[in-house]
């Protein structure tokens, strides 16, 4: 039998972001040029593995668009499309 | 007591003498069950047509197939091969070898057609040929002596009869031994080798390891064979067989057993069905021009009521280029069909190998397949067959790359706020 393979797998990235507001700067050495959206993620909280993050929408200065989210409960910065 | 002695040795001398007797009479060629029908050079002769004088001269057949390939000569006449060129040759090699070489260009269709006269002339005195190439056929002779009055002779004069055309033969107890045989005959001079194996082998024994390239098996062999100083078959045939198939495995076994005086059985073939369309082209095609041309044949070819609704297990199609010769290419197809689209996108593919514009187009059945139900259905399939040919797509992926060579996407918490647990891939049903 097959296993499933996950799509849009979170992956780990390299973040530098505000202390205060927790907006990204730079994302993996480019440099953020606009942050087009963020939103919060919370769920699972009634089972035993819950999720806390906090999403951000980000154009870099080179044009490309990216999604990371840093994860509120375990810490680190990740990236998803 | 010495008297009844004396007796019994007479009676035993009268029932030795009486076998003997029986023996020779039962079978002037008892062992002798194989013909072998050889045309020497016969693709050669084809393409050179009614230019007779080529074959005086150094010339050989042009390379055919795709420019990719290592090109190399194909039959040569024995003024190139005094030269050292022969079938095979690599063709700047043989051009080394002998400069005024004169190149042929083959006509695989010509030939083709021309073997095909061939081996039903044969068919036509009871004969069950076994074609090996063209140019050299086997029979059994055993089933036709009765048919012919009863001797050899009188089977193989048949046969010269039935071809109209000069060709050596031979008739030997095995397959090898009668084309050993066909290759020291001449026209109006047959060689019979009677008796068993080990008359067959004792025949071999002294001939040369270079008549081993007459099977497709062995071809390559003698070449080695020679530069490990062994020379004639019998020398071959004294070899240990474990060191035979150690240095040379399968074809080396092969070898061994055919210079040893055994062979296969023949396998002859079921005489064809012919059916085939052609197109005369207003003037050279190619592109899509010729694709259309294509499109013509398919449909005549499906139309014609000898079909008897078969389907079509493989093709032929042929066609005679502007610049000279021909071109033909054979086309199975995956699975028996009579469906013109899926023909003509097979045979599509196939045309677009042809080497230059043709001024004739020719598509003939080689082999039909089942019986097919014409009969369109009320409902409109296409979905059905789209799927169904999707799945085999599917199938044939995964048996060369392994399970995950085809996934599809999965939604499994379709409006998950969490990204990856949206979607999974699963094998694709």
């Amino acid at each position: 039998m097959s296993r499933a393979h996950r799509l849009a797998q979170p992956r780990r990235a390299r973040v530098d972001a505000d202390l205060a507001d927790g907006r990204p700067h730079m994302v993996d050495g480019r440099e953020v040029d606009a942050v087009r959206e963020s939103w919060l993620v919370e769920d699972r909280w009634w089972n035993g593995s819950p999720v806390r993050r906090r999403y951000w929408e980000l154009v870099t200065t080179c044009g490309r668009n990216v999604v990371v989210f840093h994860d509120l409960r375990g810490g680190g910065w990740f990236a998803q499309r | 007591m010495r008297r009844a002695a004396a007796a019994l040795r007479f009676w035993a001398e009268v029932f030795r003498l009486r076998a003997v007797v029986d023996g020779r009479r039962r079978g002037e060629h008892a062992f002798v069950s194989v013909v072998c029908v050889l045309l020497p050079r016969f693709e050669l002769t084809v393409a050179a047509g009614d230019r007779e004088e080529l074959l005086r001269t150094p010339a050989a057949l042009a390379p055919s197939g795709p420019p990719t390939r290592e090109q190399r000569v194909g039959e040569a006449s024995p003024a190139a091969e005094a030269f050292g060129v022969r079938a095979g040759t690599p063709l700047g090699e043989a051009l080394a070898r002998c400069p005024s070489l004169k190149l042929v260009p083959p006509d695989p269709a010509g030939v083709a057609d021309r073997w095909e006269r061939l081996l039903v002339r044969l068919e036509s005195i009871g004969a069950a040929v076994e074609p090996e190439r063209p140019g050299l056929a086997c029979f059994a002779a055993r089933g036709l002596l009765r048919l012919h009055g009863g001797s050899l002779e009188r089977v193989l004069a048949a046969a010269r009869g039935a071809l109209r055309q000069p060709a050596r033969f031979g008739a030997g107890p095995s397959r090898f031994c009668a084309l050993a045989a066909a290759s020291r005959a001449r026209v109006r001079r047959p060689v019979v080798v009677a008796g068993g194996e080990a008359e067959a082998a004792a025949y071999l024994a002294a001939l040369p390891v270079a008549l081993l390239r007459g099977r497709h098996e062995t071809a390559a062999l003698p070449e080695p064979l020679v530069r490990l100083g062994i020379e004639t078959l019998g020398e071959l045939a004294a070899l240990p067989r474990g060191a035979v198939a150690d240095r040379f495995g399968a074809p080396g076994l092969l070898a061994h057993e055919l210079a040893r005086g055994r062979d296969g059985k023949l396998d002859p073939r079921r005489p064809p069905e012919r059916l085939a369309e052609e197109l005369e082209l207003p003037e050279a095609l190619s592109g899509v021009q010729l694709d259309r041309a294509l499109h013509l044949l398919v449909d005549r070819l499906l139309a014609r009521r000898e079909r008897r609704g078969r389907t079509l297990r493989a093709v032929v199609l042929a066609a005679k280029l502007v610049e000279g010769g021909t071109w033909r290419e054979q086309v199975p197809f995956r699975e028996a069909l009579a469906d013109p689209l899926r023909m003509r996108l097979a045979l599509a593919q196939r045309l677009v190998l042809l080497p230059a514009p043709a001024e004739r187009l020719r598509l003939a059945v080689e082999r039909f397949g089942p019986p097919a139900g014409d009969q369109r259905s009320l409902l409109d399939e296409a979905e059905a067959v789209r799927r169904a040919r999707l799945r085999e797509a599917v199938r044939q992926a995964r048996a060369a790359a392994g399970p995950d060579a085809a996934l599809r996407v999965l939604a499994v918490e379709f409006d998950s706020r969490v990204p990856e647990r949206r979607a999974v891939l699963t094998p694709f049903e």
